[in-house]
């Protein structure tokens, strides 16, 4: 079985946010609707300063705390490790939205907290999501940890990876190279 | 409306009705049996988000367009598109379209009119205005492209008057290149050890295949230095950020070419065998220091030195970027910072060689053999670009765009076509730019409702969209160094949502009209036919594909002729010294030449500005999709230094009033470190006053509103950031 994961070299974001567009082409969402975001932050004080951005969206966490607060079990793990959304079952309380620590649960028109769902239907099919697809500077890699000798797998044994808010028990599986 | 028109389009994509219909489990059988349900076609074409027209795949399902897709093979794209390559594939369906042909009827309104109507009234007032008037008081003016077909039909009537909007842009780069070097080179990221990018954000002026191999040379350990008023996205990736006085980038220039010579790291061998003029251009400028560069630029002398030691010892693996927009229209001296490029570049002997600049991979499309006819002769430029006694050095084929509305006045254009262009709103001055109506016709050809036609427009002749039509292919270069080459189709993707036609068939429509029978004799089938015979391969090949690469062509190699240097210029050689320039008076050679304007008091800026990642210039600014994203991110917000802000009482998100001798306005703004104190940023995109585009209605501000309408004397290029703008606290009152 596979076991798919995302790594993010955020240094090389330049923040086209052609990622964002191609998912929402992607799943035909309306504009204001989007499954993945960018952090900035800027540091220091001119002439010396930084300008950092960080691509956010669903961690496809092991430990989802979404799933835990369902409270009719829409949300699940798939056993490829993807987490998503049984729209027949949801009943749209929102608790996976208060309960995610990333903030990345968006209402669609249909009354259901969507998100990334790491292009489930695609993937199947050697695919790559498009945010992975479009990215100018390849930002992501998408990938099976099971297979050795998948790119993300070579990759993460070469880098040094972190997780964001790791405090919170959450096991994301997007992993981010360590600057 | 958006949301409607939204959820019709899930109720008819079957494909998309998948994804929350079908048990999320499924196999791959129950996918693909799923699948068979929604047919999906992918058709290759051109994007057309921006002017480097990428190749990409449509996806169209049930007759629509799903999403869009690179095409690996294509050079500019390298298989990835950026935001508003997506987001205009959607536009085709966007509310701002022009959705047939229209005619004003009063001052803000318009009527529809069929197709026969318009080429009959359109065709009759030309036929009158060539009669009475001349043929050279017919003007084409437009943002660039299809020139065949505006020619055949200028050169029909005799007028000399075929226009682009490149003096707003970049027309001192090519003005000078094709003097001094005959030609324009690329940079090869791809093998190049050091890469110097002054004034030039290829992380905000996008070409996604270059930005490719620019993080890939990062990876490689290539080093990365960006020189920038503004902490620019190029610069998130670079080594380091070099800010510097906006307006002064030849002072910096002149700094790097006085270390180079000065300490003897040029290449002495390329300079004495391809340069000529290197005396003259080193007696002008001995005194020029990098100590001198300093003073002026506010980089440190010791930053200017190691820069200029670290490309020479990289080179000829080292190149300073020719650059685009930025530094090549906005100044005073962008004529001579042009030179500057070219020289620093030849110092570094980098002209012809891996890693440094090279020549792009030619290949000669065919083209349809059409009967000769007689024409007239033509006329003198209307706008005086290569004129004696006018602008005797402006590129005549690209002409001078912004000075139209003087020329309607002085009588000289009578008819005025404007093709896929908006230079109310990318022009100087817009107030001034609607004496564009003046004329006698006004033609605007354009895809939606832009402030141009709205306002100018005698006749509204709607383009079909790019996904709508087919056109006859083109040579892939530019920019981007690559020994093959390559070219590339825009094929139609579905049929035309709205009563539109493509430009050629608007100017059979127009020319029969007129009187000109068959002037184009042709089908665009039959033009894609011809442009590819000579290539051995079938125009099906390349329908299919879209984009074909050849082999490779290219060597590095300087380009001679028995043992001599035969570049297309006088000398066969790189010449730092321009005649022509001599010739009307002027140095030949590139010297330090001031800024026009400025900043002075304590709320005194530099007006400059760029463009932001998701967005063109302009006409992108109505794309409910690009300007959700400035929603987001605050795009449409003025940056300000955080230390000049603080000073004026002015915080993060504040209302600020912005003013100059042409406009007051306000707008919120960004305090920042990331900024120079001397200017303030404004993103290109904003300040739409179109009331018939709704998403992009005074939305931001525009650039363009503060500055008159001027022409720097040696390329014509408007100086669009020479200008001083007051900035204080709060709306206008």
């Amino acid at each position: 079985m596979a076991r798919f994961a995302m790594l993010i070299d955020a240094s090389r974001c330049t923040g086209c946010n052609a990622c964002r567009i191609a998912c929402q082409m992607q799943w035909q969402l309306p504009p204001e609707r989007y499954y993945n975001r960018l952090e900035h932050n800027e540091k220091g004080t001119y002439p010396n300063t930084k300008w950092e951005i960080t691509p956010i969206q669903c961690m496809h966490c092991d430990n989802p705390p979404c799933r835990d607060v369902c409270p009719t079990g829409a949300t699940y793990k798939r056993t490829d490790g993807l987490v998503l959304i049984d729209s027949e079952k949801c009943i749209g309380c929102k608790y996976c939205m208060v309960a995610c620590p990333y903030g990345v649960r968006q209402i669609n028109y249909d009354g259901i907290p969507e998100k990334c769902r790491f292009c489930a239907e695609y993937i199947i099919e050697g695919k790559m999501p498009p945010c992975v697809s479009t990215c100018m500077n390849e930002v992501r890699i998408f990938g099976d940890l099971d297979d050795p000798e998948s790119k993300i797998s070579k990759v993460m044994a070469k880098k040094a990876v972190y997780q964001l808010l790791p405090e919170k028990g959450t096991r994301p599986r997007i992993f981010y190279v360590r600057k | 409306m958006i949301k409607i028109s939204r959820r019709t389009f899930l109720k008819a994509s079957a494909l998309a009705g998948l994804a929350s219909s079908l048990p999320l489990m499924m196999n791959f059988g129950d996918y693909t049996k799923a699948a068979e349900l929604a047919p999906v076609t992918r058709i290759p074409t051109m994007c057309n988000g921006c002017s480097s027209t990428c190749s990409k795949y449509v996806y169209v399902k049930n007759g629509r367009v799903w999403k869009v897709e690179g095409n690996p093979i294509d050079l500019k794209s390298s298989g990835r598109l950026c935001a508003r390559g997506h987001g205009m594939a959607a536009d085709v369906y966007g509310l701002g379209r022009v959705t047939q042909p229209m005619k004003r009827v009063d001052d803000n309104s318009f009527e529809p009119i069929s197709w026969p109507q318009a080429f009959e009234e359109i065709g009759d007032k030309l036929y009158k205005i060539i009669n009475e008037s001349g043929g050279n008081s017919v003007m084409w003016l437009g943002h660039g492209g299809k020139e065949h077909y505006a020619n055949t039909f200028l050169d029909e009537i005799g007028s000399s008057n075929y226009v682009t909007h490149y003096a707003t842009c970049f027309s001192s780069k090519t003005n000078v290149w094709d003097r001094m070097v005959g030609t324009t080179l690329n940079s090869d990221f791809d093998n190049a050890d050091y890469m110097l990018f002054v004034g030039r954000n290829f992380a905000g002026g996008i070409i996604p295949g270059a930005m490719n191999r620019i993080t890939k040379a990062k990876e490689r350990g290539a080093k990365i230095v960006v020189v920038d008023p503004r902490y620019c996205e190029l610069a998130i990736i670079a080594d380091e950020w070099v800010p510097i006085r906006p307006g002064t980038d030849l002072a910096f220039f002149l700094g790097i070419a006085h270390t180079l010579i000065s300490e003897k790291l040029y290449v002495r061998s390329f300079i004495a065998n391809y340069v000529y003029g290197f005396e003259e251009f080193w007696s002008a400028n001995k005194d020029f220091t990098a100590d001198k560069a300093a003073e002026i630029t506010g980089i440190p002398a010791d930053k200017i030195r190691e820069i200029a030691r670290d490309m020479a010892l990289n080179a000829p693996k080292a190149f300073l970027d020719s650059g685009y927009h930025g530094l090549h229209a906005h100044y005073a001296n962008s004529t001579q910072i042009a030179m500057m490029n070219v020289v620093v570049n030849a110092l570094l002997g980098n002209m012809f060689k891996v890693g440094g600049l090279m020549p792009g991979a030619s290949i000669s499309l065919g083209h349809v053999e059409t009967p000769a006819r007689e024409t007239p002769e033509k006329g003198p430029r209307a706008d005086g670009a290569g004129v004696e006694e006018e602008y005797p050095t402006v590129e005549p084929s690209r002409g001078i765009p912004q000075i139209v509305p003087d020329l309607i006045k002085k009588g000289r254009v009578k008819a005025l076509f404007i093709y896929h262009y908006n230079p109310l709103r990318t022009a100087p001055d817009p107030e001034y730019q609607k004496g564009l109506k003046d004329a006698e016709l006004v033609v605007s050809i354009p895809v939606d409702w832009n402030e141009t036609s709205l306002h100018t427009a005698h006749y509204i002749l709607p383009e079909s969209y790019y996904l709508e039509r087919t056109e006859p292919p083109k040579v892939v270069s530019g920019f981007i160094a690559h020994d093959n080459p390559q070219i590339a189709v825009r094929r139609q993707a579905i049929k035309p949502v709205h009563n539109t036609l493509a430009l050629l068939d608007m100017l059979k429509g127009i020319t029969a009209a007129a009187g000109y029978y068959n002037l184009y004799p042709f089908t665009v089938e039959d033009e894609i036919k011809a442009s590819v015979k000579p290539l051995g391969i079938s125009p099906d090949i390349l329908m299919e594909t879209g984009c074909i690469e050849f082999p490779a062509n290219v060597k590095p190699v300087f380009p001679t002729k028995d043992g001599k240097p035969a570049l297309n210029t006088f000398t066969g050689k790189i010449e730092f010294s321009i005649g022509a320039f001599k010739l009307y008076g002027r140095p030949g050679v590139a010297t330090w030449v001031p800024p026009l304007v400025m900043p002075q008091g304590e709320d005194e800026f530099r007006l400059i500005h760029g463009k932001q990642p998701w967005h063109s210039h302009n006409f992108t600014g109505n794309n409910p999709y690009l300007m959700a994203i400035s929603d987001k991110y605050n795009g449409t917000w003025m940056w300000i230094n955080k230390g000049r802000a603080e000073k004026l009482g002015i915080k993060n998100g504040d209302l600020v009033t912005i003013s100059s001798e042409k406009a007051v306005k306000t707008v919120n703004v960004k305090v920042t470190e990331l900024l120079h104190p001397d200017c303030v940023w404004i993103p290109s995109p904003y300040g739409g006053f179109s009331e018939k585009l709704k998403t992009a209605y005074q939305q931001g501000i525009n650039y363009n509103d503060f500055i008159p309408a001027r022409v720097e004397p040696l390329s014509g290029s408007v100086m669009g950031q020479e200008v001083v703008v007051k900035v204080s606290k709060g709306g206008i009152s």
